[in-house]
């Protein structure tokens, strides 16, 4: 861990649909071991960082590099997740009609290869890990129950525990407490404080409360760029965000 | 080892009684149009045997279809050409085999070419007097077709309606081309008066019966490898990439490629049920690559249960024997019944017959399990694991 | 020699019932009454060239049959027929008007005698009389004949006949006659040069062959210059290739517009594929038979109206199948487009059946009302009347789904269920009626595409597939939820059809095609005209 260089780099990136600015001009640096909160009203271009981020959009213009030198434009989906970087959707998307244990197998680190996958057997060590990632995300008990019957609090945990199977460097949270109870939330936040011990986080959140329990760096982004960055206080001061965003 | 436990792995009942009845019937069907005598009730009259032959070549094809449109959510509207491909191929080494006995006399060009006045035999005809070079060709020449399309499809990532109105025309493509005299496989009137088959009278009762037994066994063995395939991890990737494609890419699989190996598996497979089919019903020509016929075949894996390994061959079996007894007994009026079918099976039976059932002794089962578990689990989560379950299925 | 002049006798004879009312008829048949007297070669021939002398060109019914042999003289009264041989006699018609006028046995009948000299006197009489006609369409044919087979002997008369001509383009045919007799004649070489230029002048694939095989026999210089002049000709000759290659494309390009519009529609809007669509097609083009067969029947005088009767009929006849099919099938799949494909298929199965049962499978005829029918010519373009008409319809029906699309509320809100279903059903549109109108439109669109089909093809139960893939293709080149998509798709793959035709044949072509589609979605998995955003789901 001797380089001190940043996990995630952007810079002076644009992306337009059919004229529409979504991102303009976005900059953002995330150190290594950096866990950051991304706040913004609806159309701020929070999901579109993302999916430039995981190579789902390819920007019109910008840097957007990871890990140092991995410029991640050049790469599509999948190399991007197998470079290290997973994500969370913002609606819950997991397999519905597999079983809690399966979803999990399919995100499991390891080769991803088509045609091995048809010989492959797990391992007792996959089978440990598997265990473990069900502790974490409390659904022990619901192994083999299909993840279509899992409400959608569990979905939402299942799907982080599909990024820690992942194992990634880098992982992409979009709204991971939208339609949790209280309670549930604070396990959440417990938790990805958990997950940022080991990893590079981004989380995007509109729940203030869930934001103030994390105690990160934050972000506010509005119409595609940066509009203020600092410390939850610093930017819920800014009167340019309480006008855009926060309201008074 | 490894492999066998892996097989092992992939039987669920289901699947062993359909290898078990289709093993069973290899046996049992020839031994009773061969050696019962004719007057017997238990004799089975050879058009009998030819007849369900045909069919088993139809499951076959049926299920192939279902390993890439109920596993892997591909449409293909175009398995037909596979199915043609794979039969083409074995009615070239069939043509080969009738030598000098054709109209004409020619020993090495086959008639049609005789008659258009060809002076030598096309390059691409080349070697298919051997039957293991036709054998290969069977496989290779519909695996490369699907594998190549595939590639193209896959990897610019169209999906759904548009896939499948591509496949369509793939097959409208290759239906043009056969039509043409100078592609080389006999135009409109296709390859036909196949005279024997490894060097046995391929009208014969014995031959026809161990066409039956071979149809039955390779279906058999088709039904083993799409049990494994669909059991194995690979499997659970194909029902991945069908309900959340992108999903899977994020966890950096590649879906193209998920989709391309089942997508050549599949036409392989259809491939070899063509192969089998043309030496049953003695004639092949273009209008197996018609689109309909791809998408009369997609309603058999429909009536059946699409996504289960059974389904397939119940439906195509279904459906052949009722067409068989529709245009038999009111010709008018089968369209209106297949139009029908179409139509009801996807309002009302979107699972099919072994879905269906499946789900029903699914839910009674979990009924039941909740009546006896009561006192150990709070009843309310089943109740809304029940609920959720029916939201998602919707 | 002999081709022109039976080219020109068999043109008399076919055009000359036109002419023959028009002249001063009791001078030409008193001249050719005199036939009927004339016993000697000699005497045959002051005849012909008395008959000529009138310049009627209703004489030349009688001429001909001279040339052929077959005027003869009844005895005893002299009086003069055509005749037709039959087993026990001859049938006798008239001369002039060619009227039948009974039979004689052959004892009472005396051929009038014709040798070769003779005969060439004749065909150089009847080509004056049909230059000499007084219908301009006649006078032209002649022309034409002339122009086609030269003949040096056909000079003085085409002189005599220029001067006199009134008709610019009568008179313009009448030089490239002259112009290619010249070429046949012994006249100088300066006459030849300037004939060769002005034939190449004309441009048209008749000149051409002439001048080629000019060319084949002439020497020195009049060779180079007409060798230049072919080279020239088919330069141009190969842009009116071109150009008609384009005309067939356009052709084609509207009528798969017409039936791929509705389908577009139907899918950007709903997202599903109907595969009934083709179907539609043929519904319409049924009820166009059936307007037919009962206008036939009860108001014969209104058939040039039937297909403005029929358009509407279509258009709601396959509009209120269209609704049936949404209300009754499609709205209980919404989501499941692969689903809504297979019962549609269906659908189309079931409707072939029921007009097969109903009609027959054989195909029907449909008439084209007149003003449909024929041709008409620019420069070398032949352009049919139908195919034009489908293409100004076609263009017609665009512009007004145009004007629907983006000027009317509905059209606004068929465009934002389009775009964002969810988004637009938040809004309070109400999406299921829109879905259900929009279903009812675009099978409507296609009836109306129906009844264009049933002027060029044949109307059969199978009417509906021979289009469904094209219309698909169509689709899937043009994208979805852009009307102009489909315009520029039907179009450029009607021309490029009409292209790779000449040089791969209409069966290889198409599947040309076929694979470039398959490559061109790589590249644009969404088509030509795509929508892009966050909405569109990848």
């Amino acid at each position: 861990m001797s380089d001190a260089r940043p996990i995630l780099y952007l810079d002076g990136v644009s992306v337009s649909f059919d004229g529409f600015r979504a991102i303009d001009n976005l900059s953002l640096v995330l150190e290594k071991g950096e866990m950051r909160a991304i706040i913004g009203p609806n159309g701020a271009g929070k999901t579109t960082m993302m999916d430039i981020i995981t190579g789902k959009t390819k920007p019109d213009e910008g840097e957007v590099f990871f890990d140092g030198d991995i410029d991640l434009t050049r790469h599509d989906e999948a190399d991007i997740a197998m470079l290290g970087i997973g994500r969370k959707f913002q609606k819950p998307t997991v397999f519905e009609s597999h079983t809690v244990e399966d979803n999990l197998l399919l995100a499991l680190k390891g080769k991803r290869s088509a045609v091995k996958a048809l010989f492959d057997r797990r391992s007792p060590r996959q089978a440990e890990r598997l265990g473990h990632i069900l502790e974490t995300i409390r659904l022990s008990a619901r192994r083999h129950d299909l993840a279509a019957g899992l409400s959608h609090g569990q979905k939402q945990w299942l799907e982080i525990g599909m990024l820690l199977a992942q194992d990634p460097k880098l992982l992409l949270v979009d709204e991971p407490v939208a339609g949790m109870t209280d309670a549930e939330t604070g396990e959440t936040a417990r938790l990805l404080k958990e997950i940022a011990q080991t990893h590079s986080v981004i989380v995007v959140e509109h729940d203030m409360q869930f934001v103030r329990e994390l105690g990160v760096k934050v972000t506010c982004l509005h119409e595609g760029s940066v509009l203020s960055e600092g410390t939850l206080d610093f930017v819920s001061a800014d009167q340019r965000v309480v006008e855009v965003y926060l309201g008074r | 080892m490894m492999i066998v436990r892996a097989l092992a792995d992939g039987f669920t009942w289901r699947v062993a009684a359909a290898v078990l009845v289709l093993v069973a019937a290899a046996i049992v069907v020839p031994v009773l149009n061969l050696s019962v005598p004719a007057g017997s009730a238990l004799h089975v009259p050879t058009y009998a045997v030819t007849l369900f032959g045909k069919y088993l070549t139809y499951a076959l094809l049926a299920l192939a279809l279902d390993l890439v449109w109920g596993y892997c959510g591909i449409l293909s509207l175009g398995h037909g050409a596979f199915f043609a491909l794979g039969g083409y191929a074995m009615g070239m080494y069939l043509m080969r085999q009738i030598g000098s006995r054709g109209v004409y006399g020619n020993p090495i060009l086959p008639d049609f070419m005789v008659f258009l006045n060809w002076k030598q035999l096309p390059w691409f005809w080349y070697g298919f007097d051997h039957f293991w070079v036709a054998a290969i060709m069977v496989l290779a020449v519909p695996g490369l077709l699907a594998f190549v399309f595939g590639w193209f499809a896959f990897r610019s990532r169209v999906t759904g309606v548009y896939l499948s109105i591509i496949t369509q025309a793939m097959t409208y493509a290759l239906l043009l081309a056969f039509f043409r005299n100078d592609m080389g496989f006999g135009g409109n009137n296709g390859l036909t008066d196949f005279k024997d088959i490894i060097g046995f009278d391929i009208q014969s009762d014995e031959t026809r019966a161990a066409l039956f037994a071979a149809s039955a066994l390779t279906l058999a063995l088709g039904v083993v490898l799409v049990a494994f395939f669909v059991k194995s991890k690979y499997g659970k990737l194909m029902i991945a990439v069908r309900d959340a494609e992108s999903r899977t890419r994020f966890l950096g699989w590649r879906p193209e490629n998920v989709k391309l190996f089942a997508f050549t598996a599949s036409a392989v497979m259809a491939g070899i049920a063509g192969a089998l089919y043309v030496p049953q019903v003695g004639i092949i020509n273009p209008s197996e690559f018609a689109p309909a016929n791809s998408i009369e075949v997609v309603i058999w894996t429909a009536v059946g249960g699409r996504a289960t390994v059974v389904g397939p061959i119940i439906g195509a079996l279904v459906v052949n024997w009722g067409k068989s007894w529709f245009t038999g007994a009111f010709p008018e009026f089968w369209l209106f019944a297949l139009g029908g079918l179409f139509i009801l099976v996807t309002l009302f039976l979107p699972k099919g017959i072994v879905g269906t059932l499946v789900e029903g002794w699914t839910a009674r089962r979990a009924r039941r399990a909740s009546a006896t578990a009561e006192k150990d689990v709070e009843p309310e989560s089943f109740g809304k694991d029940e609920e959720l379950r029916a939201e998602a299925a919707e | 020699m002999f081709l022109l002049r039976s080219a020109l006798l068999l043109l008399a004879v076919l055009l000359a019932p036109i002419s023959a009312v028009h002249a001063d008829e009791a001078a030409t048949r008193a001249a050719v009454a005199k036939f009927g007297r004339a016993m000697s070669f000699s005497d045959v021939e002051k005849v012909v060239k008395e008959v000529a002398a009138t310049g009627d060109p209703a004489a030349v019914r009688a001429l001909a049959a001279l040339a052929d042999g077959n005027l003869y003289a009844r005895q005893p009264d002299g009086a003069v027929f055509v005749v037709k041989e039959k087993s026990d006699g001859f049938d006798l018609f008239d001369p002039l008007t060619g009227k039948a006028e009974g039979s004689a046995g052959k004892d009472a009948m005396v051929k009038v005698k014709v040798k070769n000299s003779l005969r060439r006197l004749i065909g150089d009489a009847v080509g004056n009389l049909t230059l000499a006609a007084r219908d301009p369409a006649v006078r032209l044919a002649a022309a034409t004949t002339m122009l086609n087979s030269p003949d040096a002997s056909t000079i003085e008369a085409l002189d005599a006949a220029i001067a006199k001509e009134t008709d610019a383009a009568v008179r313009r045919r009448m030089e490239a006659a002259r112009a290619s007799a010249v070429l046949v004649s012994d006249r100088s070489e300066a006459e030849k040069e300037a004939a060769i230029d002005l034939l190449g002048a004309r441009g048209d694939r008749d000149t051409l062959s002439l001048l080629l095989s000019y060319e084949a026999t002439a020497k020195g210089p009049l060779k180079d210059r007409a060798a230049s002049a072919v080279s020239d000709m088919r330069d141009v000759l190969a842009w009116w290739g071109v150009a008609q290659n384009a005309w067939y494309g356009i052709s084609l390009g509207s009528v798969l517009l017409l039936a791929a519009i509705g389908l577009a529609i139907t899918f950007g809007v709903m997202g599903v594929i109907n595969m009934a669509h083709g179907e539609m097609v043929m519904l319409g083009a049924y009820t166009t038979f059936v307007v037919q067969e009962i206008i036939r029947a009860s108001f014969p005088g209104l058939f040039d109206w039937s297909l403005a009767i029929a358009v509407p009929l279509a258009f709601l006849v396959a509009g209120a199948v269209g609704l049936v099919i949404e209300r009754g099938i499609i709205r209980f799949l919404y989501g499941r487009p692969l689903e809504t494909l297979l019962a549609t298929w269906g659908v189309s199965l079931i409707l072939q059946q029921a007009v097969r049962t109903i009609f027959g499978p054989n195909n029907r005829d449909v008439g084209n009302p007149s003003w449909m029918s024929g041709e008409f010519d620019i420069g070398q373009l032949a352009i049919t009347w139908n195919r034009l008409w489908i293409v100004l319809f076609a263009l017609a029906v665009f512009t007004v789904l145009l004007y629907v699309f983006n000027r009317t509320s509905w059209g606004l809100h068929m465009r934002a269920v389009t775009q964002n279903r969810r988004m637009a059903s938040s809004m309070g549109i109400r999406t299921p009626w829109v879905d259900a109108l929009t279903f009812a439109l675009g099978s409507g669109i296609a009836g109306i595409a129906g009844v264009a089909l049933s002027q060029i093809d044949n109307v059969s139960p199978n009417l509906g597939q021979s289009y469904i893939v094209d219309s698909f293709m169509v689709v899937v080149f043009g994208g979805v939820g852009n009307l102009w998509g489909t315009l520029v798709g039907a179009f450029s793959l009607g021309i490029l059809n009409k292209f790779l035709e000449p040089y791969a044949g209409a069966v290889l072509g198409k599947i040309l095609i076929l694979v470039l589609i398959i490559l061109f979605i790589q590249k644009r998995p969404r088509g030509l005209f795509a929508q892009k955003g966050r909405a569109v789901e990848a």
